[in-house]
């Protein structure tokens, strides 16, 4: 994978983003769309007002963002919409919050997706990294909370965690907009395809488990061929999780 | 079909691995994670959490401190919200009322409006829509951006964390300490806030008992009449407090039916509904002081604010065509008044008081304007107010009381008037809401009668036994 | 106006009535409800049920027996037993009454879906367990093959209800528990509780209240005709032997034997270090999932991070995170105390 360099152009492509153009709620015509997913409590709100300049409200409570709230921006001459999904520790379970992440993830099929993590609990915040990194291969690594982060002496490597995971990792502190502008670029990067993602696959299952997946996998495939995250809809089928047993009834995931 | 096929095989897997495939699925996941996040992560000391949050976690939620503390930060939010709001209340009731609403009138007759068109347009729409600005947006912009800089600090997880063990007697949620205290300031805002509950029977129980604590627009109400009928009743050095603890008696009178209703509801239509608790303390954040303030204005006050004005509008022109409009002899509101009388009377109330909650289901904030409007029509009272179906309030206290007197009011109809305040129907936004965060009409409608039922009953009970013993 | 005590009286009158009629189970609303639907279908699934129980405990069933545990007339009793008899679902053999193969396969039909709907309240609903047996009890008349069928798919066909009753499958298939009462072990045994029985109600009460969970081992310390003393989960349970004869134990082979000892969560002090070895079965559904979600698993290290001022609930320090969980679900998460002073992760 590749790591967005540190050429010359650098700081050409920084000085665009400073060109960043913010546009309101309800823009039509957009080039990408982007995803906004994470824990409760990571600054994802935060975040997203950083991008977007709206003004929404950043609650220090769990599951804040109930319905999605949505945005926009101009980078690059290209118009971005942005959805800030609820704030959800996992998308396995069924509760409301998660299912509306997940469908969004899922069925939306944004451009890209942007996982804000809180770097000082990084581990606890994979979990949900993980899981999303199933469902969709264009996905960046927002590592925010690094003020957090270095307060408590944790030091991230992040080249290293962007190899791990095969997905770009970009830290940032959203509250001061350290590290947005390297955000926006690589979202961009990643939406244009400049930058392929090879994300991380749960490796860690049980053999028994792993062979049903596989299996189920392969059955999937051979019905719909087009389907990017056959492994992870095989997941949540031996989870008896019933909307997706609906949609693999009407295919409606595959639909382009 | 290929798709019956995958889901036969999906069935089949399912069979062979049994349960457990979510256990081991999970372990699995948060074991690759730990792999990763040992391999870019350092920590240089063991800390875990800020020593700072840890000491002040210790005090807010210790033994001696922890209840304490809460009760004090929720008195300061409740009276900076009453006591601060009075001066621009005025100013806004002094403006829209007092200033603009001559003006509009004075347009009307240059424009050559007919009686009924000037009538309609002013003095029902517009001046309903000017009486809810006046009274609820001082309130709620003063409450809203405290309440928000607390949750944004980071400190309601840990009221909600406190008072679990207490709500959860009567099969409730800790987080519901903090809808019931959004409620405090609006229950439209309030039912949304129970978002944050994520066990679905706790939300329901929530939602249907936000209507309990004493809102907003019905703090002036409970202070205005207490003022008038129960500290007379005293001294005059004492009638104040008096008449402040006759409030806060309502006020705890509401959360014990919070309690009673809470407990009903988990033991009859909401037992099986799933229920779980978990709860995130996050770290304590500074909150950003004027952002908070401005986005908070925009996210909750003008929304509900919004909401209020699009239900008011159309009650103000209803208040204003009944007391206008005449069936045979007499106009609607009248011949509602004699007709409702009995039955309110059996509740210790009146026919005026009814019907100006029926035509104030918008807003608490006119119940008070109609009553007095309806009060000065029906008792045919000369000199006061503005005439038929234009909403009017006094300046003076005691004139308010000679009015309400001269409408047949006595100290059981005024105990009465706070307790069916505290124990009705939600106002149409706060119904609305109900709706639009519960999208079923059944719970929707219980939330709506429930209290009601409640109140007619609480109000029956005190008259019949008050005239036993009086 | 009318006189207040008359008014209050007729108010009283009034609500004693409601209270009369709906009161729930026993009101009398519900009691015409029920009177309308003992249809002869529901009874004659009743009889079948007894019988199947019978058999399987090895007990002899008349006429009389059944008359005597159903709550219909005896007359309508009667009735139905010769027409079931006619259908040739049950046959007599020197008065004893047995089933045929035709009744037998409809008895295991019936507790098919008594059984899967068992499992569906404690996955998908907030019903307390004590509720479970009486609902399934109504819903097991109810549902036709086709729902039965895709209620144990939406479940992913499990094998063992809540009480770790096995579910016969669709072909009439019932597995063997290979347990046996409490009672029957010895001191010193070590097994694993794998059934709760919740008939009859009064004796299941009294488990319930002890708060045993299926699938938690179990040492046994002390036995005699009094009372039997056993250890699990690091708490002590003391059981009459009528109560203990109610669960059902597999006895665990050495190599099972952990040598760890298991704690729940509630257990553990303040400044107490712990690792998570699982969450008992006796969690399920959406909490199960809430738990696991929020990083309480398996080899997770855990301590007590906050005590609310009322003990209850209690927040943890899981994975850097605190997180707090009323005692009521930190007695489901088994854990292991470790002792650690120099930690260095």
């Amino acid at each position: 994978m590749q790591k967005p360099t540190n050429s010359a152009c650098e700081g050409c492509d920084l000085n665009q983003a400073s060109n960043l153009k913010k546009l309101g709620i309800n823009i039509d015509n957009n080039d990408y769309v982007v995803a906004l997913a994470g824990n409760p409590n990571t600054g994802k709100s935060t975040v997203f007002n950083a991008l977007t300049g709206l003004k929404q409200h950043t609650g220090n409570w769990p599951g804040k963002t109930v319905t999605r709230a949505e945005g926009g921006y101009n980078f690059n001459n290209n118009k971005y919409k942005i959805v800030d999904l609820p704030g959800t520790y996992s998308l396995l379970s069924t509760s409301q919050d998660e299912e509306v992440a997940r469908n969004f993830i899922l069925f939306g099929k944004p451009d890209v997706t942007i996982i804000v993590v809180d770097a000082s609990r990084l581990e606890r915040n994979l979990n949900l990294v993980l899981q999303i990194l199933e469902i969709t291969n264009k996905a960046v690594l927002c590592l925010n909370l690094m003020d957090e982060a270095t307060r408590l002496d944790i030091e991230i490597d992040d080249r290293t965690l962007a190899r791990d995971l095969g997905i770009p990792v970009v830290p940032t502190s959203a509250r001061s907009k350290e590290g947005i502008p390297e955000l926006l670029k690589t979202v961009h990067q990643v939406a244009t395809g400049e930058i392929i993602c090879k994300p991380h696959r749960i490796k860690n299952v049980p053999k028994n488990i792993n062979n049903a997946i596989e299996k189920l996998r392969l059955e999937i495939e051979a019905t719909y061929p087009n389907v990017p995250n056959s492994r992870w809809i095989a997941l949540r089928l031996l989870d008896g999780d019933e909307r997706i047993i609906e949609a693999v009834k009407t295919g409606e995931f595959i639909t382009e | 079909m290929k798709t019956n096929k995958i889901l036969n095989t999906s069935n089949d897997l399912r069979w062979q691995i049994g349960e457990g495939f979510h256990d081991k699925l999970t372990e699995g996941i948060y074991s690759d994670a730990a792999t990763i996040a040992q391999n870019s992560v350092h920590k240089k000391g063991d800390a875990k959490r800020f020593r700072f949050d840890r000491s002040l976690d210790k005090i807010v939620t210790s033994k001696i401190w922890g209840f304490p503390i809460m009760i004090l930060i929720l008195s300061v939010v409740l009276w900076l919200t009453i006591i601060g709001a009075n001066y621009p209340s005025g100013l806004l009731a002094d403006l829209l009322i007092g200033e603009i609403y001559p003006w509009l009138k004075g347009i009307g007759e240059s424009l050559g409006f007919s009686w009924w068109l000037s009538g309609f347009l002013f003095d029902g729409v517009y001046l309903a829509l000017a009486w809810v600005i006046a009274v609820m947006l001082p309130p709620m912009a003063i409450f809203f951006p405290l309440f928000t800089l607390l949750e944004d600090f980071g400190y309601l997880p840990r009221v909600a964390f406190n008072l679990d063990h207490l709500l959860k007697k009567s099969g409730a949620h800790g987080k519901q300490a903090l809808t019931m205290s959004m409620g405090f300031g609006c229950n439209a805002a309030g039912v949304i806030a129970t978002r944050i509950i994520d066990s679905p029977r706790e939300r329901l129980i929530a939602i249907i008992t936000n209507n309990f604590s004493l809102c907003n627009g019905r703090w002036p109400t409970q202070i205005l009449i207490a003022s008038i009928f129960i500290g007379a009743l005293v001294p005059e050095n004492f009638a104040g407090a008096v008449s402040t603890l006759a409030v806060i008696a309502i006020a705890l009178l509401g959360i014990f039916f919070t309690f009673i209703v809470s407990l009903f509801l988990s033991k009859t239509m909401l037992k099986g509904e799933v229920s779980s608790f978990t709860l995130e303390l996050p770290p304590y954040r500074p909150p950003r002081f004027w952002k908070t303030i401005y986005t908070s204005l925009i996210d909750r006050t003008l929304i509900v604010l919004w909401r209020a004005c699009i239900f008011a509008a159309p009650a103000g022109a209803v208040i204003w065509l009944i007391s206008n409009v005449s069936i045979g002899d007499s106009n609607i509101a009248n011949w509602m008044i004699l007709h409702m009388d009995g039955f309110g009377l059996l509740l210790g109330l009146n026919g005026v008081i009814l019907l100006a909650y029926i035509v104030a289901i918008p807003a608490n904030e006119i119940v008070i304007p109609t009553i007095l409007m309806l009060t000065v029509m029906s008792a045919a009272i000369t000199g006061v107010g503005e005439g038929n179906g234009v909403m009017f309030e006094l300046e003076s206290v005691p004139a308010t009381g000679d009015i309400l007197k001269a409408g047949g009011w006595t100290l059981l109809t005024a105990i009465n008037l706070m307790l069916f305040s505290l124990l009705h129907n939600p106002c149409s936004t706060t119904i609305y809401t109900i709706y639009k965060e519960t999208k079923s009409v059944k719970w929707t409608t219980i939330a709506s009668i429930l209290p009601i039922i409640l109140g007619f009953t609480v109000c029956f009970i005190v008259t019949q036994v008050w005239r036993i013993l009086a | 106006m009318t006189n207040p005590v008359t008014l209050l009286i007729i108010f009283g009158i009034v609500l004693v009535l409601l209270f009369i009629l709906f009161y729930p189970k026993t009101g009398f609303y519900w009691r015409l409800q029920q009177s309308y639907k003992t249809d002869p279908k529901i009874l004659i699934e009743d009889i079948l049920k007894k019988l199947y129980h019978a058999e399987d405990n090895g007990t002899k069933l008349s006429s009389d027996h059944i008359i005597n545990s159903l709550n219909s007339s005896p007359k309508k009793i009667l009735e139905t037993i010769s027409e079931m008899e006619d259908k040739e679902l049950i046959r007599f053999k020197k008065g004893e009454i047995k089933l045929s193969e035709t009744g037998m396969d409809y008895a295991l039909r019936i507790i098919r879906v008594h059984r899967l709907w068992e499992k569906y309240l404690s996955e998908k609903t907030g019903f307390h367990k004590k509720d479970w047996h009486e609902i399934a009890e109504k819903m097991e008349h109810k549902l036709d093959s086709q729902q039965t069928k895709q209620l144990a798919i939406n479940l992913g066909n499990p094998r063992f209800d809540p009480h770790g009753d096995p579910i016969p499958t669709e072909t009439g298939e019932v597995e063997q528990l290979n347990g046996k009462p409490l009672p029957k072990f010895k001191e010193g045994a070590i097994g694993r509780i794998i059934h709760i029985e919740d008939e009859p109600e009064i004796i299941y009460k009294q488990i319930l209240a002890e708060d045993l969970h299926i699938g938690s081992h179990i040492h046994i310390i002390e036995k005699n005709k009094k009372r039997i003393v056993f250890h699990s989960e690091g708490e002590e349970f003391i059981l009459a032997p009528i109560v203990a004869n109610n669960i059902t134990i597999s006895e665990l082979k050495k190599e099972d034997i952990s040598e760890k000892d298991t704690f729940r969560l509630s257990n553990l002090k303040e400044h107490e270090h712990a690792k998570i070895i699982g969450i008992s079965r006796e969690c399920r559904g959406e909490i199960r999932r809430r738990l696991l979600d929020l990083g309480f698993v398996m080899n997770t290290k855990i301590e007590v991070d906050l005590t609310s001022p009322m003990r209850n609930p209690r927040a943890y320090l899981v994975r850097d995170t605190s997180i707090a969980i009323r005692n009521e679900q930190a007695k489901f998460i088994l854990i292991e105390k470790i002792k650690i002073h120099a930690e260095t992760n």
